[in-house]
């Protein structure tokens, strides 16, 4: 009785620590998302500074690549947007992910109570 | 004491923590705090330079030739810069834009820095929150953290378990209960654990009530056990009082009816012998009943055919601390005990003798009659037992009467038997709280005179536990009443002197 219940704590709880390392590798992601907001909004407003007769290059591996001021500010706004998704989605993510995991905390907490009254019962019994 | 120390500590460790974590937060702050200053100085300097390049057509400089080298060199363009934007995007532009571009830069260090600096004041608030808590749930401060902890509760969940535990007689049959408790805690309360339960029995059971059913179950088979054990000396002492007198019966009873088996001796025993009735609990409580003891020297020195009955004082220690529902249980199970035994002293002299084969049948006299319809006694505090005792009155029922009732009675008394014998460990003691207030019994069967100490003395001895059998019960009672631990040697002696008796009567 106690093993059984033993075992399924012991799942349970790697399926929590599973779950506890999910939500911490969204974070720190969306974390990275949120600096990389930052910056690229600070390009985008750097962009709007300059005018047509400057060039824009964009360094793509090794050369810096020559881009129209137009498109580079297209792309950093469009890569904005993107970057907004993603902060959105990992949002949802997370939250999908703390209630899963409240939902978990709460069925390993029942599973250790029951895990104890099997202990002190089988204690008893000897 | 020590436990409020060590949860003072707990908790302490708590708001350290705390507030180490919030001091943290704030080092932190400051850490990016410089690297925003350093940033901004930077950037600084980065514009004085930006404001100045373009004064000159061309800078003799020292280039840097990588990390060992410097060459020198020509500064050309110097209006043309080359400004990294971020997320790799470059943009030429001129030094007049490059200064916007650090401008912008700034501000953004700037409310990065601002930011930073509030979040700081914050967390250095809160530190100072913190360090007050710390204060004043170390009782250092002027303030004293009123704090209820569930202690109590905890207790008693493993009072109950340890009390099973403990009884040495018994096999603990359960455990759901878990051991939440740190040792020392167990231990300190164990004693006086065992003590209560020794002195209350009620209170024993209401506690239980706060307890695992298991638990509860555990308790009454215990208590069972005991019954049968007590059962088992009785059964001994009366045989060999009587000496076989009708014994019989009691042999034949079933295991359900050997409470009634040791109410049974005095029916039994027809002749209304004055020591007789007394004479069982004399022996049987041991522990309990010196006052009984004593009334009972004074009873042989009598020559009428008198029965006394006496009380022990102790009864009512007890029942102070006991609940009132468990009491009222036990008291009506008493009571019909008490009822039964006099009953049975009464009666046997006149008639209905043969009708009583076993005790169980006794135990199914005990009904009332109410607008001549027999019912089953059912008030547990009114006990009749004064009446009873006074025998004014029962010559009325007729025998026709008299088996109705016992028809009737016999389911009823049923039930009780069998509930009774869980119960009765902890219920005589609440004897004395059962107030006669009924009309006397019609059941006559003793022509003697009847001279009453009390209401309900002889169900109190004589079902008084004896202490041998249940050492971890008993315990507190020999303690409270060490005068009264003689008895034990004492009984054996006037048991002999019955027995001498009888035996020259026959």
């Amino acid at each position: 009785m106690a093993e059984a219940i033993q075992k399924k704590l012991k799942a349970e709880v790697d399926k929590y620590t599973q779950m506890q390392k999910d939500v911490s590798k969204s974070v720190s992601a969306r974390q990275k998302l949120e600096t990389q907001l930052a910056e690229n909004n600070i390009v985008k407003e750097e962009l709007d500074l300059l005018d047509t007769k400057n060039t824009v290059y964009k360094l793509i591996g090794p050369v810096l690549v020559k881009q129209d001021l137009d498109e580079a500010k297209a792309t950093v706004t469009k890569r904005l947007e993107y970057i907004n998704g993603e902060i959105q989605r990992y949002e949802t993510l997370l939250k999908d992910l703390e209630k899963k995991s409240d939902q978990h905390r709460e069925l390993l907490s029942g599973l250790q109570q029951e895990f104890q009254k099997a202990q002190g019962m089988a204690v008893g019994k000897v | 004491m020590a436990e409020k120390g060590k949860m003072s500590n707990e908790h302490l460790g708590g708001v350290v923590r705390l507030r180490e974590e919030q001091e943290k937060v704030v080092k932190d702050c400051e850490i990016r705090i410089q690297h925003w200053k350093k940033v901004s100085g930077d950037y600084e300097a980065l514009n004085d330079r930006l404001k100045t390049l373009p004064d000159q057509l061309s800078y003799d400089i020292t280039v840097p030739f990588g990390p060992l080298a410097f060459m020198p060199g020509k500064l050309v363009h110097t209006n043309e810069v080359t400004a990294l934007l971020g997320d790799n995007w470059f943009a030429k532009c001129s030094t007049k834009q490059a200064q916007k571009i650090v401008d912008h830069r700034m501000k953004y260090v700037k409310s990065e820095m601002d930011d930073l600096s509030k979040t700081m004041k914050n967390f250095e608030a809160r530190v100072g929150l913190t360090k007050d808590l710390e204060n004043i749930s170390s009782g250092k401060g002027d303030y004293i953290d009123i704090r209820e902890d569930s202690r109590n509760i905890e207790a008693a969940v493993t009072k109950g378990r340890k009390r099973i535990a403990h009884k040495p007689n018994s096999k603990p049959k359960l455990d759901a209960i878990l051991d939440l408790k740190e040792e020392e805690e167990d231990e300190e309360e164990e004693e006086e654990e065992e003590e209560e339960i020794k002195v209350e029995g009620g209170d024993t059971e209401r506690r239980i009530g706060t307890i695992t059913e298991e638990e509860l179950w555990a308790r009454l088979d215990e208590l069972e056990k005991l019954e049968q054990q007590q059962d088992d000396q009785d059964r001994l002492s009366d045989n060999g009082d009587m000496n076989g007198d009708m014994n019989g019966e009691e042999s034949s009873s079933s295991s359900e009816e050997e409470k009634e088996a040791d109410a049974a001796p005095p029916v039994n025993g027809q002749s209304v012998k004055p020591s007789w009735t007394s004479a069982p609990h004399s022996k049987k409580p041991p522990c309990k009943d010196s006052i009984a003891e004593e009334d009972d020297e004074e009873e042989e020195g009598h020559g009428l055919p008198t029965i006394s009955f006496s009380h022990t004082m102790e009864p009512k220690k007890v029942r102070i601390n006991t609940g009132k529902n468990t009491m009222l249980k036990f008291s009506e199970r008493k009571e019909q005990h008490s009822k039964k035994k006099k009953k049975n002293g009464l009666n046997n002299g006149h008639h209905e003798l043969h009708k009583i084969t076993t005790p169980v049948d006794i135990y199914r006299l005990f009904v009332d009659v109410k607008n001549g319809e027999p019912i089953p006694r059912k008030s547990i505090l009114k006990s009749r037992s004064r009446e009873n005792s006074v025998c004014s009155d029962t010559s009325e029922s007729s025998a026709a009467d008299f088996d109705e009732r016992r028809m009737i009675g016999r389911s009823f008394s049923h039930d009780d038997t069998t509930h009774s014998d869980t119960s009765d460990g902890l219920t005589e003691e609440d004897s004395p709280t059962a107030v006669p207030l009924q009309p006397a019994s019609r059941f006559e069967a003793f022509s003697g005179t009847v001279v009453e100490k009390d209401p309900m003395p002889t169900a109190v001895p004589h079902l008084t536990l004896a202490p041998p059998a249940l050492p971890t019960i008993m315990e507190r009672k020999q303690e409270e009443v060490a005068s009264e631990v003689a008895p034990p040697q004492e009984a054996p002696k006037r048991v002999s002197k019955f027995k001498a008796a009888r035996l020259q009567q026959k």
